[in-house]
């Protein structure tokens, strides 16, 4: 079972995407899916920070004692999302703002310690940037999936863009946070039921 | 800059209004494994609890006479959880002497605490919405009860559909989702008595 | 003062005040003083730092609870009765004690922690219990997965051990393993021996094992820790029979050996082995050689997967079976003493006890 980058994007996107197996990391953005743009700002962030959070700790797996790995795991990550936060507010600071606490609460995804600990911690750093790039690519798609419908359901809208006729009745619920929960059960029932198809 | 809202109002609201997990979807990963067993859930819960309380307090001290007056508020995630981690840290320390059965209950979760959301989560909102001391301590209190009521009832349903038929592409973490988006929209009934944004 | 300089140290300022702040309720809350421990009944007492786990309380002070996984709360081979009352039992404790155990108080050594006066009952052999750090001083290929290992001990030190014991072995780190790591393997050496000496079968996937074959030299130095086991001979006069497979030879080795030497010559000894194919046999000269020199004893080797060897073939409890049917006294008293893998003990087991041997009379040693 060698990790080729191929295998990696597969794995990381669909087979073992964190959303389906544990329900991992979705704190940080379930609370922002009813808003297409900001979900993709929330995502490209999470994303970008499990890169690189991976490659720097993959680069310095040797240096960091054992005993103090967690809490250098949290600083390299907290230093990538205080770089997030800062080109946010310099140059998107409506969205910046919008998002309110959310673009902090990266630091404590799972999936990018997760990530760190079960591949970064074992593997040459190119591999391990991609593989954080993939994983947080598996997490974006299926958040997309839901702010897509929740936004569309809820405003009538896709990136704040009018899609539905004026007399469409906006759900209510769907801005709302319970709708979140129900449309992550749905994609997440669809998605282990074609899993199981293909298992069959 | 501080809100004009009544410590009363805003312990209400931060339970069962503006529940940090159900309205915030904060602390979800502990939330949705440990919420299989109930006394875990109890034990998990009156921990974050407790640190939910004193980190709101130390971080809200850290961040108005050290960040502030500095000019380093785009240092606060970093801050506030090394301050988090330290107080879990203590905290394990200080129960582990006090009480080797309260340690048992407590302890093995404080270390999940340390990454569990909410309490980052909290810390923020505290300095977005620019709450007073009070306002901190009784919000970061309310939060802490607000989740843990919603596992320990999450943790009972769990119990009760044990055993329901479920699809199965649904069964575990699907229709634990379900469940807690039921719960959700039920906290959201009580908006009416008070709400905070 | 620009920023540049401002926020390093600012967040190095707050960070060192709560490393601060943990070293001072270490000092405080962890500091237990000094507390004494007595053990049976004042036996031995001792006064030591409290606020570690009893384990490795008594292992500073040279007495040492049996534990497989060294402290981990993962084996349950630690327990110690403690007569003071430490509150409940622990989560950790419960699942490796039963009902009986919990009522009498006994514990876990490795969960518990020393934090004021106790008074607790280990078993006397334990005092016997020594560490000796050996040097490696022969590593020789018995089969193709069954090593014999022998380690010189240091000039006057010596492990008081019964034949039939087993001592602990510990593994320094090595490759991807970052703790030292601590199992039992049965001596196969005489007592009052200048060496010790195991036999380590290769375990797939073994830290302890894997070290062995694979990465230790000769020359090295490593600690034993022991004797432990309450696997010897029983001084009675009934017939003896004693079977293994595998490396489960070793105990025999020492305690037939020890017979012989020691002019034992009023019981009959069988000494039944199990194995698969030829390559699996080892010492064979040495058995045979034994059974030349002492008239009671008798040595039947038995292969399962080699049609035509020309001993004994098939498993080794047909082979038990046979010989207690066809060759021996149905009337004469017999103990059984087992070495070996589970499997292997449990069936034989079942056949002595069809055979009339009592429960209480069948003494094994299982290699988990």
């Amino acid at each position: 079972m060698a990790a080729t980058p191929r295998r990696i994007l597969a794995e990381n996107t669909w087979t073992n995407n964190p959303i389906f197996i544990q329900i991992l990391g979705i704190c940080s953005t379930l609370a922002v899916t009813n808003n297409l743009t900001n979900t993709l700002i929330m995502t490209l962030g999470v994303t970008f920070v499990t890169g690189f959070s991976s490659l720097t700790v993959s680069l310095l797996k040797t240096l960091i004692p054992h005993r103090v790995r967690m809490i250098t795991q949290t600083l390299i990550i907290s230093f990538y999302v205080i770089i997030v936060d800062i080109l946010l507010k310099a140059y998107l600071p409506e969205i910046h703002k919008s998002l309110g606490p959310y673009v902090g609460l990266i630091i404590t995804n799972c999936i990018i310690m997760g990530r760190a600990e079960a591949f970064a911690q074992s593997n040459p750093p190119l591999l391990s940037l991609w593989d954080g790039l993939t994983s947080g690519l598996g997490y974006m798609w299926v958040l997309m999936l839901i702010a897509l419908i929740r936004e569309l359901l809820g405003f009538g809208t896709l990136f704040n863009i009018r899609v539905l006729p004026e007399g469409f009745e906006p759900w209510t619920i769907m801005v709302m946070a319970p709708s979140a929960f129900f449309i992550l059960a749905m994609v997440l029932w669809a998605a282990k039921t074609l899993m199981n198809k293909e298992a069959a | 800059m501080t809100p004009d809202i009544s410590p009363l109002a805003l312990f209400v609201a931060s339970i069962f209004t503006s529940n940090i997990l159900l309205a915030n979807f904060l602390g979800m990963c502990s939330f949705i494994s440990i919420s299989k067993d109930l006394s875990s859930s109890n034990g998990l819960g009156l921990a974050v609890t407790v640190v939910l309380t004193i980190t709101s307090a130390i971080n809200w001290l850290v961040l108005h006479y050290v960040l502030i007056p500095l000019d380093l508020v785009y240092l606060r995630f970093i801050v506030f959880i090394i301050v988090i981690a330290a107080v879990v840290q203590i905290l394990e320390m200080i129960i582990d002497r006090i009480s080797p059965s309260l340690y048992m209950a407590l302890g093995i979760f404080l270390p999940l605490i340390t990454v569990n959301c909410a309490i980052l989560g909290v810390a923020l909102f505290i300095e977005i919405r620019g709450y007073s001391l009070l306002q901190s301590v009784v919000y970061g209190l309310g939060s802490g009860l607000g989740w843990w009521l919603a596992i320990m009832l999450l943790a009972a349903i769990r119990k009760k559909i044990e055993r329901a038929p479920v699809p199965a592409g649904l069964k575990g973490p699907g229709i634990t989702l379900i469940t807690i988006g039921f719960m959700a929209m039920a906290f959201i009934g009580f908006s009416g008595m008070v709400a905070v944004q | 003062m620009s920023a540049l300089v401002i926020a390093p140290l600012a967040v190095g300022g707050i960070t060192a005040a709560l490393a601060l702040l943990i070293w001072l309720t270490d000092r405080v809350v962890n500091n237990y003083g000094t507390v004494t421990i007595s053990i049976n009944g004042g036996k031995k007492t001792l006064t030591v730092k409290g606020g570690s786990p009893l384990l490795l309380t008594l292992a500073q002070e040279q007495i040492f609870i049996p534990s497989a996984c060294g402290g981990r709360g993962s084996c349950g081979a630690c327990k110690v009765r403690v007569e003071t009352d430490i509150g409940p039992h622990l989560p950790t404790e419960v699942p490796y004690l039963t009902e009986e155990e919990r009522a009498r108080n006994v514990r876990l050594s490795c969960q518990v922690k020393v934090k004021h006066d106790l008074s607790i009952e280990v078993p006397e052999e334990l005092f016997l219990v020594r560490r000796v750090v050996a040097e490696v001083s022969s590593i020789r290929d018995l089969t193709h997965d069954i090593k014999e290992v022998r380690f010189r001990l240091p000039e006057g030190e010596r492990i008081p051990f019964k034949p039939g014991q087993y001592v602990q072995l510990e593994v320094p780190p090595y490759a991807k393993i970052k703790e030292p790591t601590q199992r039992a393997y049965s001596i196969s050496s005489l007592p009052d021996e200048e060496e010790i000496e195991l036999l380590i079968r290769k375990v797939p996937g073994g830290i302890a094992t894997t070290y062995v074959h694979e990465h230790m030299k000769e020359g090295e130095r490593l600690a034993l820790i022991g004797p432990f086991g309450d696997f010897y001979l029983r001084e009675t006069d009934a017939v003896m029979l004693c079977v293994a497979g595998g490396s489960g030879m070793a105990p025999f080795k020492s305690i037939l050996l020890d017979m012989y030497r020691r002019g034992v010559n009023n019981r009959q000894v069988w000494f039944f082995f199990g194995a698969r194919t030829r390559r699996d046999l080892f010492y064979v000269d040495l058995w045979r050689d034994l059974e030349e020199k002492w008239p009671v004893f008798r040595f039947v080797p038995a292969l399962s997967e080699d049609p035509d060897y020309e001993g004994e073939k098939g498993l080794i409890t047909e082979v038990l079976a046979r010989y207690i049917e066809t060759t021996m006294d149905r009337e004469a008293p017999k103990e059984g003493y087992l070495c070996g893998s589970p499997g292997m003990l449990d069936a034989c087991m079942n056949v002595m006890r069809r055979y009339g041997i009592p429960e209480d009379k069948i003494y094994f040693d299982k290699f988990a």
